[in-house]
């Protein structure tokens, strides 16, 4: 009975008074409507306080202890506004969050500016859900304000942060693949004096793409289509073909070490990297449907991703089937995140996901 | 000291911010704690400061209790009481002290904070002035910026600029303050009983005198009362304030005569002559029932929250020990009889000697009575006695044995006003006249700045009466006689006594004129402060918001009057935004619609973008082709009809065209 009492109450609370569960919304300014304000315990025994201090003022009948009592008190109220104003003018805007797996924890960025030029202290982010871990950040403050001070533990503020702008990362625990929703974001702070916590919800319009988890222990990477007949091995049938400039992607083990050393002495010359001409039969093609059919399609997706993974590690081209998707013989970063992604979303509503992350 | 904190670490600076503000809260109270606690709790707050700036770890909880406790036995050995001002003061500044040592979480420094604002508050016990108001705002904004440094998360701005947010937040305040301290209902009195040390250090006139008892006074420079003239200031010789009015000797002091009980009052007549003094008068606390009032005043004496009586002898008593500075009006007459028919009983009373007291001064009583017969020219006698007889006025009387009067009279010959007009009025008994003694203050200083007269317990006095048939009461004031430099206040002995050369005595009157000139302007912005700070009374308050309610009109009229501008502005406010919202544009408001049509899918405008940015940006929404193709048409129309000097006639049917086109967009 008290359960469902208190699940009403949370349920009314989340509707009528912070009016949650509006659309997820890619940018938005803290108006001070959006904002709560509660006195903490110690601004609850700063009222106790001021409330002994009148009333000795009053039995002493203490002038300057009317005056103090009052300047007191009215410092507190425009701590309340302070604080209230601390969140306010705050524009939040959601960041590209890079891709994980299943499992990992996501960074979810979001970048907080101060609309009004204004500086921001001591705020407190974190996922409404995930009470404890939270992470604060300052605003509008000097770049390389984190010096003189020393810096606290436990300060989300990220290196790009410029004086009006301030990244933070957000942590995560991801579950199964696909489009991710990042959580109701709370900020709370109670900067100037403590006596006030203010806060207030955001619900940003911020996903991020779970690639299924790689099988731990995944079979060694399958011949090609062709490949597996013929019985080459995977590497042994590649001509070295000469040296180019060396892309991110490419694998360390293929860098042209002995060019590189003889350039060595000419300034900006990029890293190079061995280029391989392989034969038909090294190309790795991937395909759902070829995979044993006792195993779960998660579990074949698993295995998908690892081998991938493994391909791309081993600077191998490889293509990728999946029903009718069929992702051509290539490899590289842009070859992997295309086909980590396809892996992610097979038989999920992925369209407009799609779109609204692009 | 800014770069000084900025070496430290943070929570080390901001420890030390803390320090240095409770030493701000606590240094005042040094002056009156015993020292053995104001040495305790400056070795508490070294104690932390070194802890804090080397490292050290804090004393554990078995090492503080115990001298925490101690600390706490020796208040109670020291004040002999768990309750009361001092004791409680005391007990906090050591509680303070010792919480610092304990100071442990972010909880304990705010309990250390709420503290320190009431020790700030318990400052005012002891001392109220300008310099103590100061000392406090100054202290309120140290702690107020230690309180807000502990807030920072990883950026703590230096010292200057969080200083600069407090004044800030102080500011914003101030207003607030300043209207609560008008505005707040004062009330009367304490709101229980006050532990008997509340205002102690006080003392007035006693409803007693022996030898000693006023010239003890006499020593104390404190202020005993202040006086506003509604007119012209009458001259210093005849400003006797009467206080107390004593009539039974028992040859040691003088006491009230007590009335009484069952007898029907004397019917006083009282006649007055010329135009009555209107004055207020602001007396310092002197936990006394006797209020002073210049003779002689009228018999209504108005204080609020007291119950006052005149007696007989035309004194004014509440009936309850004040407690705190009062401040009544009334007016005197100079020129006045008092009592001019009065039947042989009641005087009776005011002939009364001791039996086997003074005989030498009831021989001379005896032998001037025979010279002279009419009670003027006894008076007369007794006070040529007195002028011819080589008697000096002194602050330091010889100790007098048994008989007092006596030996005064004619051994010491040296003596204070007691001394004169307890001796004058005794012998005017012996000589059957009716006499009494009259307490009070003589003169006063006048402040030329702002015309206030300030009465100071050095200027209490002594004098006496007695009455003459057809005359009633006069008075006479036997120390005049002897010493009349003491009714003149130029005549200042303190200026005079070191003063023993020419040339002296010129720079130092030189100089006692630009240190007096300075000393009334002071005492002027001091009297304001009384006045109108600490004596901000419930009746003053009611005068200065009557006052306000009297320069604008009455309330009923007012309310009215008020709600409806209010609601013509209201009014007028609407109207006026909905004349801009006609007035708009047709195509800014199509455009407006468009967008906010837009956003509703999910691609709101952002401020900076143009029409064709939002058209390559609308082109990833998910919609079916004809509205894909009305969109783009409504963004490329608006952009023509916006930025290019199209005719008003195509410009009806381009608006036509575009709301069609919003509708298809849909």
């Amino acid at each position: 009975m008290t359960a469902l009492l208190q699940q009403i109450s949370r349920a009314v609370r989340a509707r009528w008074l912070y009016h949650l569960g509006g659309a997820a919304s890619r940018s938005m300014t803290l108006s001070m409507r959006r904002i709560y304000i509660v006195p903490t315990r110690a601004g609850l025994q700063c009222t106790l306080l001021l409330l002994v201090m009148l009333l000795g003022s009053l039995n002493y009948n203490l002038a300057l202890g009317y005056a103090l009592t009052f300047l007191l008190g009215a410092c507190v109220l425009a701590d309340m506004v302070a604080t209230a104003r601390n969140l306010a003018g705050l524009q939040l805007a959601p960041m590209q969050t890079p891709p994980v797996f299943a499992g990992e924890t996501a960074s979810f960025r979001i970048e907080l500016t101060a609309a009004r030029a204004r500086q921001h202290y001591a705020i407190w982010l974190g996922f409404q859900a995930d009470d404890a871990p939270m992470q604060h950040c300052d605003v509008g403050t000097p770049a390389d304000g984190a010096a003189p001070a020393g810096t606290l533990p436990g300060s989300a503020a990220m290196q790009g942060s410029s004086a009006d702008h301030t990244g933070v990362l957000l942590h995560a625990a991801t579950g199964t693949r696909g489009w991710q929703q990042a959580g109701r974001i709370r900020l709370v702070t109670r900067f100037p004096l403590g006596l006030f916590r203010a806060w207030s919800y955001w619900q940003p319009a911020l996903q991020v793409l779970v690639y299924p988890a790689p099988e731990p222990a995944a079979p060694p990477l399958p011949g090609g289509a062709s490949g597996a007949n013929h019985g080459h091995s995977q590497t042994g049938s590649e001509h070295y073909t000469g040296v180019r400039a060396y892309r991110p992607g490419d694998s360390p083990r293929h860098l042209a070490w002995r060019q590189i050393a003889r350039h060595a002495d000419t300034p900006g010359l990029p890293l190079l990297a061995k280029q391989f001409e392989g034969g038909n039969a090294s190309q790795l093609a991937f395909d759902l449907a070829a995979l044993p059919p006792h195993l779960t399609l998660e579990l074949k997706l698993s295995r998908l991703c690892a081998w991938v993974l493994a391909a791309e590690s081993a600077a191998l081209p490889y293509s990728l089937r999946l029903d009718e998707l069929h992702l051509p013989a290539a490899h590289g970063p842009a070859q992997q995140a295309a086909c980590l992604q396809a892996l992610a979303l097979y038989g999920r509503d992925s369209g407009t996901a799609l779109e609204r992350s692009a | 000291m800014n770069r000084l904190l900025q070496r430290l670490a943070r929570e080390q600076s901001d420890t030390l911010l803390l320090l240095l503000a409770a030493l701000a809260v606590l240094a005042p109270h040094t002056g009156h704690l015993p020292w053995w606690i104001s040495l305790t709790i400056a070795a508490t707050l070294g104690w932390r400061a070194l802890i804090t700036a080397r490292g050290w770890r804090m004393p554990p909880i078995w090492l503080l209790l115990p001298v925490a406790i101690g600390a706490m036995a020796g208040v109670h050995a020291e004040f002999h009481t768990w309750v009361g001002r001092d004791t409680g003061v005391a007990m906090l500044t050591l509680l303070l002290g010792f919480k610092m040592l304990e100071m442990r979480a972010r909880r304990d420094v705010m309990v250390v904070l709420f503290l320190c604002y009431f020790v700030l508050l318990s400052n005012f016990f002891y001392s109220q002035s300008m310099l103590m108001a100061l000392h406090t705002v100054l202290a309120l904004a140290l702690l107020l910026t230690a309180q807000l440094s502990f807030q920072y998360g990883a950026y703590q701005p230096p010292l200057l600029q969080r200083l600069k947010q407090v004044l800030r937040l102080l500011a914003a305040g101030m207003p607030m303050a300043l209207l609560l301290f008008v505005a707040f209902p004062r009330i009367h009195g304490p709101l229980w009983g006050l532990p008997g040390d509340a205002f102690a250090g006080s003392s007035g006139l006693a409803a007693s005198m022996s030898p000693g008892s006023i010239s003890q006074l006499a020593r104390s420079d404190a202020l005993a009362f202040r006086v506003r003239f509604q007119g012209a200031h009458p001259a210093p010789a005849q400003l006797y304030w009467r206080s107390i009015v004593l009539g039974d000797y028992d040859g040691q002091s003088w006491t009230r005569v007590t009335p009484r009980r069952g007898l029907q009052r004397p019917d006083i007549d009282i006649a007055t002559r010329g135009e009555p003094l209107a004055y207020e008068l602001t007396m310092e606390v002197q936990h006394n029932r006797f209020l002073p009032a210049l003779e002689l005043s009228g018999p209504q004496l108005q204080l609020n929250g007291y119950l006052v009586r005149d007696t007989d002898e035309m004194e004014f008593v509440t009936t309850i020990t004040p407690d705190e500075r009062l401040r009544y009006s009334t007016k005197a007459w100079l020129d006045y009889r008092l009592q001019t028919v009065a039947s042989g009983g009641t005087l009776q009373g005011w002939l009364a000697l001791p039996e086997g007291y003074n005989p030498r001064t009831l021989a001379l009583a005896a032998r001037l009575s025979a010279a002279a017969a009419s009670t003027p020219q006894r008076v007369e006698r007794l006070l040529q006695f007195l002028r011819t007889g080589g008697y000096t006025y002194t602050l330091e009387p010889p100790l007098l044995g048994r008989h007092a009067v006596d030996e005064f009279l004619f051994d010491s010959k040296a003596g204070f006003c007691e001394h004169f007009a307890g001796a004058f009025v005794f012998a005017l008994r012996a000589m059957g006249v009716p006499a009494r003694v009259v307490t009070g203050y003589q003169g006063g200083e006048l402040n030329p700045v702002d015309g206030v007269l300030s009465v100071r317990q050095s200027d209490a006095h002594a004098w006496a009466e007695y009455w003459q048939a057809g005359w009633g009461w006069r008075r006479v004031d036997p120390t005049a006689a002897v010493a009349p430099q003491r009714l003149q206040p130029q005549a200042d002995s303190r200026a005079s006594s070191n003063a023993n050369t020419p040339l002296l005595q010129a720079l130092s009157s030189e100089a006692a004129s630009l240190f007096g000139a300075v000393r009334f302007r002071l005492a002027a912005i001091n009297n304001h402060w009384q006045q109108w700070v600490l004596d901000y009374s419930p009746e003053r308050q009611q005068a200065l918001l009557d006052s306000a309610r009297q320069r604008v009109p009455a309330p009923a009229t007012v309310w009215p009057i008020a709600a409806g501008a209010l609601g013509l502005a209201v009014l007028l406010c609407g109207l006026a935004w909905l004349q801009r919202q006609r007035r708009r544009d047709p195509l800014q408001q199509l455009y407006t619609r468009f967008c906010r049509l837009q956003a509703r899918h999910g691609f709101v405008r952002a401020p900076h973008e143009g029409p064709q940015d939002y058209a390559q940006r609308l082109r990833a929404r998910p919609a079916s082709a004809a509205q894909q193709a009305a969109m783009q048409e409504f963004l490329m129309l608006y952009s023509r009809l916006r930025y290019s000097a199209d005719g008003p006639e195509s410009r009806t049917a381009s608006l036509a065209m575009l709301r069609k086109l919003l509708l298809l967009c849909r």
